[in-house]
């Protein structure tokens, strides 16, 4: 395959050194957090199946908060800002306008990562206070150490600033270009910062109004009904954010590596416009099981996540049109025949056609999710983390190490270190999350719990009506160990392309769209508009749920207390924990003049 | 743009996924049938259904 | 705009799709009347369960022919009352509080799963028809002990009931 990689063109290392520096850097903190995210993952995948157990139960959520927050925060984040970087550079054909300040939000990033990353493992060492095993969700009145708040905070301003470095560079091309089209790539970008900047309100608000003065001991009370609604007026969109990146190598990338072109410029525009519009007002989609929220908030959060499988639907059609495209042109023939005439043997392309593949299955478990009252069977089940490993975990995960493939040598001038283990390595991962997967779909039918060391209990059994449990479990634990495996092989192989000797022309210029931009609507590209149209809706959805809550509870709850999530093994009631943390939070509320602790 | 894999240039108007209309109704009908299964035999078959 | 007739063809067969689903969760919420767990159970103070008559002690009391009210209390790591028992043939409505963190509240095997937030009660009825015993479980991280939060509902013969129960 090596034609692929000799076009003779120059490199985004060539044309744009300084950029390429912090894409790397930014893709570097990816790989390192999936690196560690691995290693606690496959901990789980034997810890629950009873397979092999290294570590406390009780240590079982510390490693649990761990895997969420390096993979679906630090992971996923930190491929997109560097993504995003490349994309927008690329399509606009100019350097960043400021080098430093890219720097700074990179910098950012990292220092919040850090801190976030020092709370959680904190949960590890007794002999300190500092702790944070309150999962990816952070559900008050759990409490976590303020560190992991404030990592948090400074984390997602990390991400503001990036946003607004790409739409300083929009700026400042389009006073040079005032006639033209925004780039698709760019296009992309944009409208997926400005969903990112309205679904942090709601995190914003959580973390900074609430959870972080809450957790330093200024005041006592929270309602953890409207921070639980806060955190998913987030939590959904959130994983948009982690999916857009995907959806943009998807339609600018994947037509150009199967040997054809983007079937339409315009729908793909569309598409976007339609996720930046939908994405925030469905969150209360996790709530369908909740108290405290009305039938009728739940029938419209319904009706608006249902209408949001719209874009993802049409994205099937476009993308796999495309493929067809790059396969006709490559003399691919028949009904099903041109699937052949495919580069099968890339990586790249093959990562990705896997990853789209287990996003068919995912986006079916996700209908059921969005389905209001089937929730009931499969609410908090394993199906649900079932769900994300296909969604997050794959569609994402995988098309963002295959597409790695493909971008680093145009990073480094350097070719990849092997590609037939990088073949090796996508095909490992589908099999491997086909297993876990499967596993955790079935097992939560049978009402297997997600998020639980030992899903073993005392008094009951699981009855299933085909497979047993124990079978069941194998198959996780399998899976897991496969994508355990997999995740050593990406990683080395980036790793090792380091010592590849130094190349020029390994760069990859992409095909343009069938349809192309000028076929498009000018009302697409009026990003004020769907912005202003995107802020209503979410206005129209969150702010009567958000008063009838505030109403109910009051602001700062209904009378709920703390719970320091501080958990010692060997099973230590909390209380001597609670009476050390007293003092410390006594001198800070005193400080601040709040009601002492 | 061209890789060297290309036997022939396709533009858009002599193009019909008809290939990808194939799958995509494929899809249709696995998702169809799937969310009837689903939905009326693990769910509503299941037991203790919430009535108020 | 340039779009294929494939293209519209399956964003009509699309909407149809969306449609179709919606159509059948609506069906279930009025022809099957599958109620969701929403507002209706009420606030309460979660540092003060024990001035509540209901939550002071957590308990199954009989309100009518065949209908029954269980007060539970979710808390680190345990179900209160626990088993809850229940005769068949009979309409049980759960109202659960949590007098600490969050919690989930899932009949092991059985559509009747909601969560538990403190300040909130949750409430869900169900019938119970054929005697049996169901686990009980936590299915919402509660803390270090939370793979231990279990309990159990047993559905008696309505004659044993009778006797066994009687004198709570």
């Amino acid at each position: 395959m090596s034609e692929q990689l000799e076009s003779g063109a120059p490199t985004f290392l060539d044309d744009y050194p300084k950029e390429a520096a912090v894409v790397k850097a930014a893709l570097w903190s990816s790989f390192i957090a999936l690196a560690l995210g691995a290693v606690f993952g496959v901990i789980q995948a034997l810890h629950r199946t009873n397979i092999l157990r290294l570590i406390d139960s009780t240590d079982y959520y510390t490693v649990l908060t761990a895997h969420g927050v390096l993979m679906v925060v630090s992971f996923t984040i930190f491929f997109l800002v560097g993504l995003f970087t490349w994309a927008t550079v690329r399509s606009f054909d100019r350097g960043v306008e400021s080098i430093r300040y890219t720097w700074t939000w990179y910098g950012l990033m990292v220092a919040g990562t850090l801190m976030a990353v020092v709370a959680i493992l904190g949960g590890f060492v007794p002999q300190t206070d500092i702790s944070a095993d309150v999962l990816f969700t952070f559900y008050a009145p759990m409490q976590a150490h303020p560190l992991f708040y404030g990592g948090l905070t400074i984390f997602v301003i990390g991400t503001w600033l990036a946003g607004a470095d790409w739409f300083w560079s929009w700026r400042a091309w389009k006073a040079e270009n005032p006639d033209e089209r925004i780039p698709l790539q760019a296009f992309m970008v944009l409208t997926t910062m400005l969903m990112w900047y309205i679904a942090t309100i709601g995190i914003a608000i959580a973390v900074v109004v609430f959870l972080l003065p809450w957790s330093l001991g200024i005041f006592d009370q929270i309602n953890p009904l409207l921070t639980r609604t806060l955190f998913w007026f987030w939590g959904h969109p959130v994983v948009y954010f982690w999916l857009m990146p995907a959806y943009l190598l998807w339609y600018t990338v994947l037509p150009t590596i199967s040997g054809g072109r983007l079937f339409s410029d315009p729908l793909a525009r569309g598409v976007f416009v339609l996720f930046l519009l939908l994405s925030t007002p469905v969150g209360i989609h996790h709530q369908y099981v909740d108290p405290g929220i009305a039938e009728g908030f739940k029938v419209i959060a319904m009706t608006n996540t249902m209408f949001l499988l719209l874009p993802s639907l049409l994205t099937a059609f476009t993308v796999v049109a495309s493929v067809e495209h790059g396969a006709r042109q490559r003399g691919g023939t028949g009904l099903f025949g041109w699937l052949r005439a495919l580069p099968w043997r890339d990586p790249a392309f093959t990562g990705m056609m896997l990853a789209g593949l287990m996003f068919a299955a995912g986006g079916f478990s996700g209908m059921i999710n969005a389905g209001m009252n089937i929730n009931y069977l499969i609410h908090n089940t394993i199906w649900v983390p079932g769900h994300f490993h296909l969604t997050v975990g794959t569609a994402v995960a995988l098309t963002f190490m295959a597409a790695t493939y493909w971008l680093w040598p145009q990073l480094t001038n350097r070719r990849l270190f092997s590609r037939p283990i990088a073949l090796a390595q996508v095909v490992i991962w589908f099999v491997g999350m086909g297993l876990m997967s499967n596993a955790m779909h079935v097992m939560g039918l049978f009402g297997v719990p997600r998020r639980t060391a030992e899903p073993q209990y005392e008094g009951f059994e699981f009855v299933t009506s085909f497979g047993s449990i124990t079978e069941l479990r194998l198959q996780l634990a399998i899976g897991g160990t496969l994508l355990f495996i997999s995740t050593v092989l990406f990683v080395s192989n980036i790793a090792l392309s380091a010592g590849a000797p130094k190349l020029s022309g390994l760069g990859k210029p992409l095909s343009e769209p069938l349809s192309g931009a000028h076929d498009s609507p000018e009302i697409l590209d009026n990003l004020k508009l769907w912005f202003g149209i995107a802020f209503v809706l979410v206005v129209l959805a969150y702010s009567l749920p958000l008063a009838s809550i505030i109403s109910r509870g009051g602001v700062l709850g209904p009378g709920v207390d703390p719970v320091p999530m501080i958990i010692e093994p060997l099973g230590a009631t909390l209380e001597p924990l609670v009476a050390s943390l007293q003092p410390l939070l006594g001198r800070l509320a005193a400080v601040v003049g709040g009601v002492g602790a | 743009m061209s890789g060297e894999n290309t036997v022939r240039e396709i533009g858009h108007d002599e193009f019909d996924p008809y290939g990808t209309l194939a799958l995509i109704l494929i899809y249709f009908a696995i998702l169809s049938v799937m969310w009837v299964f689903m939905y009326f035999v693990e769910f509503l078959g299941n037991d203790l259904t919430v009535l108020a | 705009m340039n779009i294929h007739n494939y293209e519209k063809l399956w964003l009509v067969l699309a909407m149809v799709m969306i449609i179709g689903f919606i159509s059948t969760v609506v069906y279930g919420a009025t022809a099957v009347g599958i109620e969701m767990v929403n507002d209706e159970g009420g606030t309460i103070d979660s540092t003060a369960l024990e001035e509540d008559d209901r939550f002071a002690e957590p308990r199954v009391e009989r309100v009518g022919d065949n209908e029954y009210e269980a007060y539970v209390v979710a808390r680190q790591f345990i179900f209160e009352p626990d088993p809850i028992e229940i005769p068949a043939n009979s309409t049980l409505t759960f109202y659960v509080t949590s007098p600490d963190v969050i919690h989930g509240f899932e009949v092991v095997g059985t559509n009747a799963n909601a969560m538990v937030i403190p300040g909130e009660v949750t409430e869900l009825t169900v019938e119970l028809n054929e005697p049996g015993e169901y686990g009980i479980l936590c299915n919402e991280y509660c803390g270090g002990g939370h793979h231990t939060m279990e309990g159990k509902l047993i559905v008696q013969p309505e004659d044993e009931f009778e006797q066994g129960g009687n004198d709570e």
